[in-house]
């Protein structure tokens, strides 16, 4: 049994459906992988931007109030009428686990495609983590 | 801008360490050799044990034979699994709450603020103080030791997480997937409120 990382046109990752026995089935299994780890760094962003935005949008007290006034592109979510909040509140925060949940289950998917020690995946995965960084780490400091 | 970097932290981390892990893997181009059946025992983390070579690396809906984690642990009956569904719900969401105990704790211990001041030459040869502000924990304090055992434990229930992950069976899977959005519905709840009356500006 191979422990290692090996080059080979043939795996089967993931699903029974998902076999891939040539060198073309393998590139574009690598660029589905590829695409993953890059959708994985981008919804590690998106929910850091989704909790900013739910902070803003809180019902908060007149002490916070000076630190937010600062925050002048947050005006719109500034003063929703006040039986409208709860409700609004709850769907930010449902829509956030929904994130997460979406967060965790690539997260594995990613870590099991490189558990096929197949060092194509492998690289894929790697260049995707990397694209996905470089494109997503500056609209973090956007906010 | 801290607290973002802190959402970060966990899960990559976890993601970091599984790289590392050795793992059978079903080599399509050649048969599998009787003789690599390791005559280790069926302990909890045996990398190379020779269970590992039956098992498919596919996702599947099994309810017969699966083995979780420990040698006695063994699936048979839809009644076992629906008891192994919830015991690994409740596990994963008691990471998630794990993880935001540990982020409140951390802020809460660094309150803590220490000033000094020390005289400075200034540039026309005058004294200066220069005040500095130092935000921590000690080493030997306990919220710090704190901190290092709940760190061993989200390590630990982190690559129990993992390995369930791995057995690659559909009901435990969605089992980690809803416990950890479900912990995370909770438990994010109570960290904005936390994360209100810290917080400042980043």
């Amino acid at each position: 049994m191979a422990m290692h990382f090996i080059f080979s046109d043939k795996a089967v990752l993931l699903f029974d459906f998902w076999s891939v026995h040539s060198p073309a089935g393998m590139a574009l299994s690598v660029l589905v992988v590829l695409l993953l780890a890059v959708l994985y760094e981008g919804i590690k962003v998106g929910k850091a931007k989704l909790l900013h935005r739910t902070l803003e949008s809180l019902p908060v007290s007149s002490s916070q109030q000076v630190i937010l006034d600062t925050d002048r592109d947050s005006a719109s979510l500034d003063s929703p009428p006040v039986n409208r909040r709860p409700f609004r509140w709850f769907l930010c925060y449902f829509g956030q686990s929904l994130v997460h949940v979406a967060q965790v289950v690539i997260g594995y998917f990613v870590m099991l495609t490189v558990m096929s020690y197949n060092t194509w995946i492998f690289l894929g995965v790697v260049l995707g983590s990397a694209v996905g960084y470089y494109l997503t780490y500056p609209l973090l400091n956007t906010m | 801008m801290q607290r973002l970097f802190s959402l970060f932290s966990s899960f990559p981390g976890k993601m970091d360490h599984s790289h590392h892990m050795g793992m059978n893997s079903m080599d399509h181009n050649s048969t599998m050799p009787p003789s690599h059946h390791h005559p280790t025992t069926s302990a909890s983390h045996s990398h190379g044990g020779g269970e590992h070579n039956m098992m498919r690396m596919t996702f599947n809906f099994d309810l017969k034979n699966v083995e979780l984690l420990f040698s006695g642990l063994v699936i048979n009956t839809p009644g076992e699994m629906a008891g192994a569904f919830v015991a690994v719900f409740l596990l994963a969401m008691f990471y998630e709450g794990l993880k935001i105990a540990r982020e409140s704790l951390l802020r809460k211990s660094q309150v803590s603020i220490r000033y000094n001041s020390m005289p400075v030459p200034g540039p026309n040869g005058t004294i200066l103080m220069e005040t500095h502000k130092t935000v921590g924990q000690q080493m030997l304090s306990f919220p710090h030791l704190l901190q290092t055992v709940l760190h061993i434990i989200q390590v630990v229930i982190s690559y129990f997480l993992m390995l369930i992950f791995m057995t690659y069976n559909g009901y435990l899977c969605i089992a980690v997937a809803a416990g950890a959005g479900t912990g995370y519905f909770l438990f994010s709840w109570k960290k904005a409120v936390v994360v209100d009356i810290t917080e400042h500006c980043h």
